[in-house]
């Protein structure tokens, strides 16, 4: 039903959100280790028979790190596989732990900011 | 070209341009980094002595309390990890220091002799050598072969562990007369060179990092008593 409301991603405003949280987006890309260290801290993580899918670093890395390295230029489908992520995969308890210090729930919340702009949201009904 | 211009570069202007990057841009990024930051951040956390029971704890309750809270932290889940992690850096970063054939460079060419003291025997320095080289195999087997950490690795990755081990496996190489000496000091010099050139500017700046973010900014994990936050 969604995927019919806008089937395009709406470049531009995906990227001015971007532009606006530049720095702290670039900070957590660049200063991510992939040491995936994270993990445990996650709940989701550990009730879910340790699926990647719900790792913290990897929620930020896929959702706005990928929309951040593609600089917006996303399709429909791939906006959703990362509202599964920013959405169903994370609850934003604010739980999570990172070694080097980065604000991984920040990041995430900016991804549910961008997918929300794009008339994503939460499938409560799935 | 001709080799002994290289080997002269590389010995010579490229060691200061290496070192004048590495210095200057750990300064600027740091600079920058301090500046996203709002200082006087109203402090909101409860103050400990409120957290603690109003119960005196014994000294084994506070022991067991204290060792429940080491369980609960990512010593106590990881602790594989977080102690090769430790041993890694420790050795990464404090090995160049106390290699003989540095310490003779450093007086050869800028008369700096007592650094020559505290030089580890060759013995020493092939055991933290092969200490980084193990860890970094571990790091690498443990970026293929887990799930969930191949499931973020990227090939930046393994160039980045590529680069941080080259200059151990070349002057172990060279100094145990392995392979030509002349190529493996080149390789040797110009990988650490690069390495220093990209601390300030790639995924090694967590070097410095960690200590910006942990100790300064305010968190439920920070460590010391942090008195800022990020202003982005």
């Amino acid at each position: 039903m969604e995927s019919n409301t806008n089937p395009t991603p709406d470049k531009p405003v995906i990227q001015s959100i971007l532009a606006e949280h530049k720095k702290q987006i670039k900070i957590g890309l660049t200063m991510c280790a992939h040491c995936s260290l994270c993990a445990e801290s996650c709940f989701l993580y550990m009730s879910h028979e340790g699926d990647p899918q719900y790792m913290p670093s990897y929620k930020f890395l896929h959702s706005v790190g990928r929309l951040y390295k593609k600089k917006g230029d996303v399709s429909r489908a791939q906006l959703e596989t990362m509202r599964d992520l920013v959405f169903e995969n994370c609850v934003l308890c604010t739980r999570c732990y990172c070694p080097m210090g980065i604000d991984i729930p920040a990041l995430i919340t900016l991804g549910r900011r961008i997918c929300r702009s794009q008339n994503l949201f939460r499938n409560y009904d799935r | 070209m001709n080799l002994t211009i290289i080997y002269n570069l590389i010995q010579g202007p490229l060691v200061w341009l290496s070192l004048t990057v590495f210095i200057a841009g750990i300064a600027f990024q740091t600079w920058r980094l301090t500046k996203m930051m709002q200082t006087n951040v109203n402090d909101r956390r409860i103050p400990e002595k409120e957290l603690i029971a109003p119960k005196a704890l014994s000294k084994k309750e506070n022991f067991l309390r204290k060792l429940f809270f080491l369980k609960l932290s990512v010593l106590g889940v990881n602790p594989l990890v977080v102690f090769i992690s430790l041993i890694f850096h420790l050795c990464l970063l404090i090995t160049p220091i106390f290699v003989t054939a540095h310490a003779v460079l450093l007086e050869k060419f800028f008369g700096i002799g007592w650094l020559s003291w505290f030089s580890w025997s060759p013995q020493t320095t092939h055991f933290t050598t092969g200490i980084v080289l193990a860890c970094g195999f571990f790091f690498v087997v443990r970026r293929v072969i887990i799930r969930r950490v191949r499931a973020i690795t990227t090939i930046y990755d393994f160039m980045m562990l590529a680069l941080a081990l080259t200059p151990f496996l070349t002057g172990y190489l060279a100094h145990e007369g392995m392979g030509d000496y002349s190529s493996m000091i080149a390789i040797h010099i110009l990988s650490g060179e690069l390495m220093l050139i990209l601390i300030p500017f790639s995924k090694f700046f967590h070097m410095i990092f960690f200590f910006l973010s942990r100790f300064t900014i305010v968190n439920e994990y920070s460590l010391g008593a942090p008195k800022r936050s990020w202003q982005f």
